[in-house]
């Protein structure tokens, strides 16, 4: 999930902290020092996420875009400048865009909203924004929701009683609301000072930037792992389940499956799957990996050297075609399979399906999938030329089934130009003549439809008496015979006009 | 959507009065000839449906879409009303297909036109759609009884869909004004049952059908809230084309679907089977299929058009070849049901049949750009046709570390293979819910619990195992595994130990792993004992489940030589190269994998490490010592290491620097003209002092 810090750059930023004796500090020094500890975190246990800076006053510069070098955001840091006022709502505006352009607007992102709670006067500010909200065309829409899911996080270079004695927590507040309530609002306790700004960054690192870390099982095997990025909670029903699901630390494997048989299945996320090394130093071993430094001692050598099952299952997953179904909750289920991204560089990844009993149709319920071991035969064959996937449905769809429609009228002409054309083959085509009258009668019964029965029940009539002298003689008894049935059904009589009756062939004998 | 929104039960209430006989007057010529034939034969007179058929046809059609498009809990009851209500299904999921209504609705038959209209009213209908929807649905009860004591999270919520001919204005609000009341009736009847629920929130939507050619005498009106419990919306539609499409648009606007159009569908002709045209087919889904083309405000770049009565709207998606198969991972973010709108048009049944063969189509989102976005994919899964939302935005994972740069990553000797045929062993598949477990498990915890049988003891790679390099093994190892044993599964394992007794008493080889150890490992006997440990430690991970897993353990135990420890020291004392690169190793073995270190195998090799280390000094044939060996040039080394075996980090390493460090100086002048890597030194005092020098020759 990729993060945009949206740094306040505007002159009230610059208001000196007042601390007695010792060094004076502005609020941007302190915003600074906070920032500075998040990327240095993020850069040791975090480091696969991308993050843009944003630094904005009445104008927004998008100063660094999205990386993973955590070092030319920590340069840009040190150089930023001071300008005017603040307006939130064009940096919105600005995070939308850059978010858009880089990620598209389904990829969920994480915004870093600092600020000193000064939100701005007149036009412009957040005050104004919030209060013109309903006024406004659709070509000027406040930017918030964004089209993207947010994680909102508003850091004040404030305490909490400075915030409340003007309006600015209110306003913060409504933008957090307005931005769909996930996220929250930190606040500086105590004095503002180096150590509390260290305190509230730590809160805001704890919640959102601290690797999820999981063990991998497959029976008695097992690996510590990363999940990367960390698998949010879901909430499928607010009003039923208003509970948020989350990932369980355990991941237990139930089974493997074919790809061909998963078929590209619908998911809700995707995370990397990254071994690590307990009890030695997590972070150079873990996130830290991407590069690493080939004559770099032995702690990660060591890693690599020893067998991981991780490493084991991927080749395995990858050499078979399969996906290893990973229980991660109750009632919620992921999959496993190799990933390549280029030619030369493949990962273990997991997918999270829909929570619930069963997110793929074609697989059935999955807490109904068992080992095939206990079935009679395998079904899946003794040379793996069968498959017990898909599931299929116990009715078939409209598509699957030859339905009969008459909204259009061609859809009524075709019809009655196939048993048409049938009659006029007879006694060869007699079965589909049938099974076309009968399809049509069902239809034209169901719908009250009585007029058309009569109809083509003079149509078949005409047709028989139109016979060329060299047709065959049974030809001329089944169409009067299929006219005769129509018009008994067109009267509604309960004997013949019966649903679930067929008008079936009538009997002759012309061998002898 | 939420599980209990009003969409959850739709109550259906069509007239069945006698003026629903009428017809819609709108005609349908359904003798159309063909030129041949038209000569002298008068065609029959058109027909045209009543009002009644249409009603019937075009929710029939809603219902069609809807099932296609949500097979479960998303259901209809369909209500009939005359001089009485009749009932034509219920909630019940037996109860909710096509074909059902169909068969019930010919039982009801067209409207009798002879009928008193005094005592027919749509009246009876809407009280009994009213009653229909406190009943509870399977879903709602499944739900209330799974949530105890939360069991109120479990809205009643409903729509009434009421196709009739109202008189008027004031007669609609009358109807309007009726439905309120017995909502609040039956809330309060309800209130007293546990096998009803009070409505929460009802939605009453009034299609008043008229013939064509005649004025409406009742006016639209958009939703309206007519109490907190029902609100009301009127549709003033005429019979026929316009029905349909009116229906079209509510099941879309009820269900929330969307609409997309694949172009560019390649077609053979029937009459000229070489060549191709290109079709559309319009398709209805789920509109999250749409999600990102919303969000985005791209729509009208995706290609979307309004059509028509500018209510609805389509997103036009590309043909797109070569197609995909289905061995391929897509990264797919949602997949949607779908249903054609002119389901049995020529170019919806060649695509839907198309696909039902099991063949993928990708579809691609037209762009002015002419880059070339593939964003879905159709694909069918038993029956079903489904619509995937491919991903096609950048990758917030892309450029990740290789798992072969992480832990375990330099490992080679993975037992791929064994865990592949591993994970054919432990695939999966459907149980039936009817087949039920004594033990009482889920199909999925046996599952697991076949896992955890089979990795009691898995070796990861192939340099731990012995047992698991043996054919002679397999048969053993696949049967122990198992829950239960039979009689013969217990002689079969019984048999493969026997098979090994032989073997060691031929003293046929057995394929311990040399890999890192120079030289011929350990020698035969020693082989054997690993190999009796080793089969040993998996059968005694499964003893304790049967008498007969304890069986095949005994047989093993009773089986197996084990020389006394005298003996065994006797004939250790082999020599060893390499010995650092051992001791290494099984450093590092001991480290990472803790059962292992528990395992009897490891000990012997520490144990013989030991013995090894005491008795090698005065070994006669322990190697020369190495500063005894005649040094060799690099060039010398490298063939023979290979011969060896793989080269050693430190080989490379060396190897390295030296090639590094010889391009720094100017080679030696001898080394660089010497014969044999051989020169001799102090050429020329032969030639000045007459003598030579034959001890001063060096060697490199």
């Amino acid at each position: 999930m990729p993060t945009v810090v949206v740094m306040d750059v505007s002159l009230s930023m610059t208001r000196p902290v007042s601390l007695d004796g010792s060094e004076e500090f502005q609020r941007k020094n302190l915003a600074v020092h906070g920032l500075n500890m998040l990327f240095e975190h993020m850069a040791s246990n975090y480091r696969l996420e991308f993050t843009a800076l944003m630094a904005f006053s009445s104008l927004w510069e998008l100063l660094v875009p999205f990386t993973r070098d955590y070092n030319a955001l920590q340069e840009a840091l040190s150089s930023l400048e001071d300008y005017d006022k603040t307006c939130v709502e064009s940096a919105l505006h600005g995070v939308s865009n850059v978010v858009q352009q880089e990620w598209g607007s389904a990829c969920p992102c994480q915004v870093v909203l600092v600020t000193d709670g000064s939100l701005g006067i007149g036009k412009g500010s957040l005050r104004h924004s919030l209060q013109t909200l309903k006024q406004r065309g659709d070509d000027k829409k406040f930017p918030l929701p964004f089209p993207f899911p947010t994680k909102l996080f508003i850091m004040c270079i404030a305490n909490a009683e400075e915030l409340q004695m003007t309006d600015a927590m209110d306003n913060l507040e409504e933008l957090l609301r307005l931005s769909g309530e996930d996220g929250q609002i930190f606040t500086m306790e105590g004095p503002l000072c180096m150590k509390s700004v260290q305190t509230m960054f730590g809160k805001l690192i704890d919640l959102a930037y601290s690797p999820f870390h999981a063990v991998l099982h497959c029976g008695n095997l097992s690996s510590d792992v990363q999940v990367f990025p960390r698998p949010e909670p879901v909430i499928m029903d607010e009003e039923v389940e208003p509970m948020p699901r989350t990932v369980s630390t355990d991941l237990e494997i139930v089974g493997f499956i074919e790809i061909a048989d998963i078929a590209s299945p619908p998911v809700i996320s995707r995370h990397l799957v990254l071994p690590i090394a307990v009890n030695k130093d997590v972070d150079e071993v873990g996130t830290g990996a991407t590069d690493e430094l080939e004559e770099e001692p032995s702690a990660s050598q060591m890693a690599g050297k020893s067998p991981n099952f991780c490493v084991l299952l991927h080749g395995s997953l990858k050499v078979e075609g399969m996906v290893a179904l990973v229980q991660l909750g109750a009632e919620w289920f992921g999959m496993l399979y190799s990933q390549a991204d280029s030619k030369k560089k493949s990962n273990l990844m997991m997918s999270l399906f829909e929570p619930g009993p069963e997110p793929l149709p074609w697989l059935g319920k999955i807490s109904h999938l068992g080992p095939i071991s206990e079935a009679a035969d395998n079904p899946y064959g003794e040379d793996d030329s069968k498959s017990p996937f898909p599931v299929q449905p116990q009715v078939k769809r409209s598509y699957a089934q030859n339905v009969t429609v008459w909204i259009k009228a061609s859809g009524l002409q075709t019809d009655v130009q196939k048993i048409l054309r049938n009659a006029r083959k007879l006694p060869d085509k007699t079965q589909t003549f049938y099974k076309e009258l009968n399809r049509l009668r069902k239809a034209a019964l169901a719908f009250g439809f009585w007029e058309l029965l009569k109809g083509v029940a003079d149509l078949l009539e005409r047709e028989c008496t139109m016979l060329p002298d060299s047709a065959h003689p049974d030809a001329a008894f089944q169409l009067s015979h299929a006219a005769q049935q129509l018009k008994l059904a067109s009267t509604g009589d309960s004997q013949y006009a019966a649903f679930d009756h067929n008008i079936a062939p009538m009997h002759t004998d012309f061998s002898s | 959507m939420k599980m209990f929104s009003v969409a959850h039960k739709t109550v259906f209430v069509v007239d069945h009065c006698p003026y629903m006989a009428e017809s819609s007057r709108q005609q349908v010529e359904c003798d159309v000839l063909t030129k041949s034939r038209a000569q002298g034969v008068i065609p029959l007179a058109p027909v045209s449906k009543s009002l009644w058929t249409c009603a019937v046809e075009c929710s029939m059609e809603y219902c069609r879409i809807l099932y296609d498009v949500y097979p479960k809990d998303k259901l209809v009851n369909y209500i009939v009303s005359d001089s009485e209500f009749h009932i034509l299904n219920s909630w019940r999921r037996e109860d909710q297909s096509t074909h059902e209504l169909m068969s019930a609705l010919a039982a009801v038959g067209p409207p009798n036109p002879r009928e008193d209209p005094e005592c027919c009213s749509i009246l009876h209908g809407l009280v009994a759609a009213v009653e229909s929807l406190c009943k509870i649905t399977e879903l709602q009860h499944e739900k209330r009884t799974a949530l105890m004591d939360t069991a109120d999270r479990v809205a009643n919520r409903g729509r009434i869909i009421c196709l009739t001919n109202a008189k008027s204005d004031t007669h609609v609000r009358m109807l309007e004004d009726y439905i309120q009341e017995t909502i609040l009736e039956q809330n309060k009847l309800a209130a007293g049952s546990d096998r009803l629920m009070a409505i929460q929130q009802c939605d009453l939507v009034l299609v008043h059908i008229y013939p064509q050619g005649e004025d409406t005498l009742v006016s639209d009106r958009p939703k309206k809230e007519i109490s907190p419990l029902l609100t009301s919306e009127v549709h003033s539609v005429r019979a026929g084309r316009h029905l349909a499409t009116k229906l079209n648009i509510l099941v879309q606007q009820h269900f929330d679907l969307a609409s997309t159009t694949i172009t560019n569908i390649p077609m053979k002709e029937e009459q000229h089977a070489n060549t191709s045209a290109n079709y559309d087919v319009e398709l209805l889904h789920h509109r999250d299929a749409h999600l990102e083309f919303f969000k985005s405000g791209d729509l009208h770049m995706a290609g979307t058009s309004t059509r028509e009565n500018g209510l609805k709207e389509t997103v036009t998606l590309k043909w797109c070849t070569p197609r995909t198969n289905s061995i391929e991972l897509h990264y797919c973010t949602g997949a949607y049901r779908i249903s054609p709108t002119d389901v049995n048009s020529r170019p919806s049944s060649c695509l839907t049949n198309f696909l039902l063969n099991g063949r993928s189509v990708l579809l691609e989102q037209p762009r002015k750009s002419g880059s070339k976005v593939i964003s879905h994919m159709l694909s069918s899964h038993g029956g079903e046709i489904f619509l995937h939302v491919l991903n096609s935005n950048r990758s917030t994972l892309e450029d990740p570390p290789s798992i072969s740069e992480g832990c375990g990553g330099r490992v080679t000797d993975y037992r791929i293979t064994d865990f592949g045929e591993f994970m054919r062993e432990n695939r999966l598949t459907p149980v039936s819910e009817s087949s039920h477990d004594p033990s009482g498990k889920l199909p999925v915890e046996r599952a697991k619990a076949q896992l955890e049988r089979h990795t009691r003891y898995w070796p990861m790679i192939i340099s731990q195992t012995t047992i698991f390099n043996m054919q002679a093994v397999v048969p053993l190892a696949n049967l122990i595994v198992k829950e239960t044993l039979t009689e013969e599964d217990v002689l079969t394992c019984q048999k493969t130990v026997y098979n090994l007794v032989d073997m060691e008493r031929k003293n046929d080889p057995l394929p311990i792993s040399t890999v890192g150890s120079r030289g011929k490992g350990p020698k035969r006997d020693e082989q054997y004992r690993i190999m009796w440990n080793e089969l040993e430690t998996l059968v005694k991970t499964h003893a304790g489940a049967t008498d007969r897993h304890q069986r095949v353990l005994d047989c093993i135990i009773a089986c197996r030589s084990k020389p006394p420890e005298e003996e065994e020291r006797k004939k250790r004392g082999r020599k060893r190269e390499e010995r650092e690169d051992r001791t290494e190793k099984n450093g590092s073995k001991e480290a990472d994998d803790k059962s292992w270190q528990d395992s009897e195998r490891l000990k012997g090799l520490l144990d013989k490490e030991d013995q090894e280390s005491e008795v090698i000094k005065d070994s006669p044939d322990s190697p020369e010592p190495l500063n005894k060996k005649p040094r060799l040039t690099s060039e010398e080394v490298q063939p023979l290491e290979r011969a060896k075996g793989p080269v050693s980090l430190l080989t490379m390493w060396s190897n390295r620097i030296t090639a590094a460090n010889s391009r720094k100086h100017q080679e030696f002048f001898g080394r660089a003209s010497s014969v044999n890597n051989k020169f001799e030194l102090y050429q020329h005092l032969k030639d000045e002092n007459g003598y030579v020098q034959s001890a001063a020759k060096v060697s490199f």
